[in-house]
């Protein structure tokens, strides 16, 4: 069986303490039901969870829809965007199946990061690793004032931004990512395509603003 | 002492002179007995706060309940091995019998078969060591995810749902299934065609096809398989036009005299085997121009209603058999990535009759409505002959079958595949669909059919296959 991995890279600095990392948690578990119902998802998409504070951490590592089951998330320190660059090239390298002769390889990954603030380590070398990897596409999301869309479209040309990091905002951004994923994988088990870029995916709600 | 602390707290000095009377006080039998009693007190109070931390430790750990799926036999132990479980004595839960589901208490297992999906909250009922036993006990609330039956997920909405005659021929319509049995020549040939789940699901198009004919003048049978591109829009034409081409092109062009030197081309390779060169030549000949027939069909239609035919991309993989005294000569042609096997009489050779088009990102696929695979240097090597006693199966199937039961290219090659595919075409499989090989069963149609409705989880492709035996 061929997946569909999904990262989820998110922001749980200090500054997303209280409203904006609850929306996020119930932004993520909205997500999983949704896409539960989803036939095609719930086959394919697999998805894992890096948070990213003073450290970047995997606290839910590639798992299947099904069994999904999502874990408390604490907002504290400072945003070691780097380091979650770096762990999720890693990540990569060591859940998603390459094809050989022998067995079909898993579909090229999806990552999603949201971040409402500037990174605070040395997150060039995190940037470079995490370029060398291939995903069928990259989504930046920033949150609120506090992010720097320059620093994302860095890491992508997709970036999107949300005006504030309230719940209402964060939870449209959710839907999206929900329907992209959807999308994603009824086209690879239909035609056996995958998506290749922001534009083939369902077009963001008007509280996402597309940076250029 | 109790007593020296209290007046202490409260500042009251004992002098010298009254030290006899204190020490007569606390031995006053009154005092002993309510020293005792307090301290009995903060015994119980100092209990009753550590049996709240406990029960409170309990409401504050994450208890999972694995995840259960619809109809699924379902039987997890919870895991109360955390230290902050330890101190449970009674567990209970309250709501699990309406999700199909109990507790075992004895195991600490839930189990069951649930009967509803959804995002649930289950309420455990528990106690600690220490509580009492007539208290109420602790209410915990705890997560119960039940994952939907993946197969009830699928809608199955037929392609012509409340429409027309005219609505149909406008659309290029065509059934969501077929299937049929035949008497091909001295063999029988069973074939299905239907639409994958992930095209029922909404409603669309079958883009799979299949056509066949024996040809009584000649002793010549033919057997086409097609399957329409996804991101075609009209592939289900374009499979359709391509099957029934080389039909009729097969139809209009095995002719007598071009026959009748290829037969003796065939005796006199068999008697004295060497060089196979006419063999080659004539397969080529004619194979290319029935696949340059579907191609210009196809073209032909195309431009008629205006349509670039790139909208009618559709894999194409055909074979030409016949029997003569000395055996079958088999010829075949492929473009795309649908595999043509050979199985021989004891079932312990596999020819793969053509190699596949197959590319990891897009770009490798290649079509009968691509112009270009005709001018290309590999053209030559698509096709396939053999001659061979007798076989047990002739199989064309398009990659709805390939790709769920075989997975890569390269286990199209191995012999033990191909024997693990005909067990489970006889049934060795999860629903013990089975297909009975045989020429009086009337049926076998009707189970091919139904076996093709196997699961595999990611493979939900419109599913063709044709099994001449």
């Amino acid at each position: 069986m061929r997946r569909l991995p999904v990262y989820l890279l998110l922001d749980t600095s200090g500054s997303m303490t209280g409203e904006p990392i609850e929306a996020v948690k119930n932004g993520v578990q909205v997500m999983i039901s949704a896409l539960r119902q989803n036939p095609q998802a719930i086959e394919t998409a697999f998805i894992s969870i890096i948070t990213f504070d003073s450290v970047a951490q995997q606290i839910i590592p590639l798992t299947d829809l099904a069994s999904f089951q999502m874990v408390d998330l604490r907002a504290t320190g400072t945003t070691a965007l780097g380091e979650a660059l770096k762990l999720v090239s890693n990540r990569i390298d060591n859940e998603v199946a390459k094809t050989t002769t022998e067995q079909k390889g898993d579909w090229k990954p999806l990552v999603f990061i949201m971040t409402d603030g500037i990174p605070t380590d040395d997150w060039l070398p995190g940037l470079n690793e995490f370029k060398q990897r291939k995903t069928a596409f990259t989504v930046a999301c920033a949150a609120g004032v506090g992010a720097d869309t320059a620093v994302l479209k860095q890491i992508t040309e997709n970036v999107v931004s949300l005006d504030t990091a309230d719940s209402a905002s964060i939870g449209k951004f959710f839907q999206w990512v929900t329907a992209s994923i959807g999308v994603t994988s009824t086209r690879i088990e239909d035609g056996g395509k995958e998506i290749q870029g922001i534009k083939e995916l369902p077009p963001p709600p008007p509280e996402l603003n597309i940076v250029v | 002492m109790y007593i020296e602390n209290l007046f202490k707290r409260f500042n009251v000095r004992v002098p010298a002179n009254r030290q006899k009377l204190f020490e007569q006080f606390m031995h006053e039998e009154f005092n002993v007995e309510a020293v005792k009693l307090i301290m009995e007190k903060h015994k119980i109070i100092m209990e009753n706060w550590e049996l709240k931390v406990r029960i409170e430790d309990i409401l504050a750990k994450q208890l999972i309940i694995p995840n259960a799926t619809v109809a699924k036999p379902y039987q997890e132990a919870l895991d109360f091995n955390q230290p902050e479980f330890m101190e449970i004595s009674f567990i209970a839960f309250d709501n699990l019998d309406q999700y199909g589901l109990n507790f075992n208490p004895d195991l600490k297992l839930i189990e069951g078969i649930p009967n509803q999906s959804g995002d649930f909250k289950v309420k455990m009922k528990f106690k600690v060591f220490g509580e009492d036993e007539n208290s109420e006990p602790n209410t915990k609330m705890i997560s119960l995810v039940i994952n939907a039956d993946p197969k009830s997920l699928w809608k199955n909405i037929a392609s012509d749902d409340q429409k027309d005659k005219t609505w149909k021929e406008q659309h290029y319509w065509k059934p969501d299934q077929v299937e049929d049995f035949q008497k091909l020549g001295s063999k029988h040939i069973v074939v299905s065609s239907k639409r994958g789940r992930s095209h029922a699901n909404v409603g669309a198009f079958r883009e799979d096809d299949y056509a066949f004919k024996h040809f009584e003048a000649n002793g010549w049978s033919v057997v086409c398989v097609a399957d329409g591109a996804g991101s075609a829009k009209l592939a289900r034409q374009g499979s359709k036009i391509a099957c029934k081409a080389v039909v009729d092109y097969f139809e209009q062009n095995l002719t007598d005299d071009n026959l009748r030197q290829f037969d003796e081309i065939l005796l006199h390779h068999h008697q004295e085997g060497g060089d196979s060169q006419p063999i080659s030549h004539f397969v080529y000949n004619n194979l290319s121009k029935a696949a340059l027939y579907a191609h210009q069909q196809i073209e032909g239609f195309a431009a008629e209603i205006n349509h670039p035919i790139k909208d009618f991309h559709s894999t194409l993989i055909f074979a030409l058999l016949k029997k003569f005294d000395f055996g079958y000569a088999i010829l075949t042609f492929g473009v795309g990535d649908c595999p043509i096997g050979l199985l021989n009489k004891d079932l312990t050779e596999i020819k793969l009759m053509n190699w596949l088009d197959v590319g990891e990102f897009g770009g490798g696929t290649r079509f009968i409505t691509m112009p270009e695979i005709f001018s290309s240097e590999k053209f030559p090597t698509r096709f396939g002959f053999t001659l061979t006693n007798d076989f047990s199966y002739l199989m064309l199937m398009t990659d709805g079958i390939y790709d769920a039961k075989f997975v890569v290219e390269a286990n199209l090659e191995k012999l033990e595949n191909w024997k693990t595919f005909v067990d489970d075409l006889k049934g060795n499989n999860e629903d013990r669909a089975a297909v009975s090989f045989d020429v009086s069963n009337q049926e076998i149609a009707h189970q091919l059919s139904a076996w093709m409705d196997f699961w595999s989880p990611g493979n939900h492709d419109d599913r063709t296959l044709a099994i001449i035996f």
